[in-house]
């Protein structure tokens, strides 16, 4: 088997005495792999990037980085991993030039083009001498972006990449991400508190929660974990005859809105047959949606188990 | 060779992130301050300033910029500079970034100190230029000051510049090692200035020697006397100063490096 990107064992990590924040975490990320690193608000992500990279100092357990251990190979490490971790680091008072040759010099390896590059990248090349300062939120998150990308990291830890943009831009970060995992084999590790976010663009997943690691495979395995079913929801113009009408096929609804039925069928298959008996009643047909059932898995594993 | 491949990056950035910064400000306000103060006194006062034959007006010209400057206003200023340079790092969230480069921790934290005492010495230099330079002027618009008939006796004025310099080393090293420490701006600020003015009612006893805040003060003490020439380049504070300096700068580097990031 191929040496994970990044690995680590039993990590714990705690800010005060009395209270774990991090427990026993096993994480395994594979090479050339997009991981999605889920949890909800507090659950101890940004913790666990800040472990990651040696920001925090772990109290017990191993962190190992491109197959060797982070704290004996420190500068090493870094030197391939780009990252951008909660709100990006910027100076305010210089413009977006200033600050790409500023983190480039630290690197000082960064050819020159590159930061153009980067600048064309995140689409910010226009903004000349604008300051930072003046800049919106978006921007700089995508300026934080680029900054990571100077060094063309084999591996990008960003800790929620998409705050504070707008549609367009989760949109082009989606596309950014993939486009570096599939063209330059980037390793790609991303945190976020959203599962649509995820499961749109990551190949792996690990789901955190009070700082404990619940689950941690593929995206794939996860959505089959939910043995295959669909929940439907279908706006029609009649509801009760609707209800009564699937009665008689044995399937159960729920009715969510005045137009709105809610069922669980076994595979896809099912719907157009369905559709079609409602349609010989003369029942008129909206929409019909398939539900993110993958949304309600997320909050079982992360809710359920308050001990 | 690689050591100080690391060093020179750090500083050249460090200098480029003080760009358009307030600290870069204060530091050139401070220099002109006292300059201007007693290029007004001279010019309009002029009358009873002119000096009496053979005597070099140069000497109290000079000698009293220093000593109205030195004792209270640098190490107000050192506080406040101190504060604003890593203020500039905190602002920008920047050393969570830093400490994520391939970079020594010890060359940031070290290009930062370097940059924050060349700081200080630019204002030493511009405001011996400046009160240099403010002697000139008025000398030319006021002739019987003579100014220009005298050549200021440089040397002099640099050994009590370079003696009030090392004096304040001390309190450079500690101050930055709270500012960087500690985000909030003012409490550095605030437990500098209280440590300061501590140093401002203790400095006439004896064992003030061995406290850093007074050394302003005791590095130019004896200068009240009339022989000058008598005082050496590095009395026994600014060897203390010294001392003082190496020990907080690298306690806390110690401790910086070690710290979590939050």
């Amino acid at each position: 088997m191929i040496t994970p990107i990044i690995k680590t064992e039993n990590l714990c990590f705690s800010y005060a005495k009395h209270k774990k924040d991090i427990t026993s975490l096993d994480l395994e990320v594979p090479k050339g792999s997009v991981y999605g690193f889920l949890g909800p608000n507090g659950s101890g992500k940004t913790t666990t990037i800040r472990l990651l990279l040696g920001l925090l100092k772990k109290q017990e357990g191993e962190v190992f980085l491109f197959g060797d251990s982070f704290s004996k190979n420190r500068l090493k490490s870094l030197a391939n991993i780009g990252a951008l971790i909660e709100a990006p680091s910027l100076y305010e008072h210089l413009n977006a030039r200033e600050n790409l040759q500023v983190a480039a010099r630290y690197r000082r390896n960064v050819p020159k083009g590159r930061i153009e590059e980067v600048l064309e990248v995140v689409k910010l090349d226009h903004t000349k001498k604008k300051k930072v300062k003046a800049f919106s939120l978006g921007m700089k998150q995508r300026l934080g972006l680029a900054i990571s990308l100077l060094n063309k990291p084999e591996l990008l830890i960003l800790d929620e990449p998409t705050n504070g943009l707008d549609p367009k831009g989760i949109i082009e970060m989606r596309t950014l991400i993939k486009e570096l995992n599939e063209q330059h084999g980037t390793t790609i590790f991303i945190s976020s508190h959203l599962l649509s976010e995820i499961e749109k663009t990551c190949s792996h997943v690990g789901i955190i929660r009070n700082g404990e690691m619940l689950f941690q495979d593929t995206v794939k395995a996860l959505k089959n974990s939910e043995n295959g079913k669909l929940v439907v929801e279908i706006e029609n113009d009649n509801v009760s005859l609707a209800q009564e009408t699937l009665r008689e096929l044995d399937i159960a609804t729920d009715v969510i809105e005045e137009q709105l039925l809610s069922l669980t069928v076994n595979e896809k298959n099912e719907i157009p047959v369905l559709i079609d008996t409602l349609r010989d009643k003369e029942i008129s047909i909206y929409q019909v949606k398939i539900k993110d059932n993958l949304e309600e898995l997320f909050l079982t594993l992360t809710e359920n188990q308050k001990s | 060779m690689s050591t100080l491949s690391f060093y020179w990056p750090s500083i050249k950035n460090e200098v480029v992130k003080l760009k358009r910064t307030f600290a870069l400000w204060l530091s050139v306000i401070s220099a002109l301050f006292i300059p201007v103060i007693y290029f007004l006194y001279y010019l309009i006062k002029y009358e009873g300033l002119i000096p009496k034959d053979g005597e070099n007006p140069w000497n109290r010209f000079i000698s009293q910029q220093i000593n109205n400057a030195s004792p209270l206003l640098i190490p107000m200023f050192i506080v406040l500079v101190t504060s604003l340079v890593v203020q500039i790092e905190h602002k920008a969230l920047g050393i969570k970034h830093l400490f994520t480069l391939p970079v020594p921790k010890w060359s940031v934290y070290f290009g930062k100190l370097i940059v924050v005492i060349g700081l200080v010495l630019f204002t030493y230099v511009l405001f011996t230029s400046l009160a240099l330079l403010s002697g000139y002027i008025v000398g030319g618009i006021h002739g019987e000051l003579q100014f220009w008939e005298f050549t200021p006796e440089i040397q002099r004025y640099l050994k009590l510049l370079f003696r009030s310099f090392t004096g304040v080393l001390g309190i450079i090293g500690l101050q930055f090692w709270l500012s960087f420490r500690i985000k909030n701006f003012i409490i550095p600020l605030g437990i500098g200035l209280v440590l300061f003015i501590t140093g401002l009612i203790v400095f006439r006893a004896e064992e003030s020697i061995y406290y850093p805040y007074a050394y302003s003060m005791l590095s130019l003490f004896s200068l009240r006397g009339e022989d000058v020439n008598a005082l050496v380049w590095l009395p026994r504070v600014s060897i203390y100063s010294l001392g003082y300096f190496l020990v907080f700068s690298i306690l806390g580097f110690l401790d910086i490096r070690r710290m979590n990031i939050k």
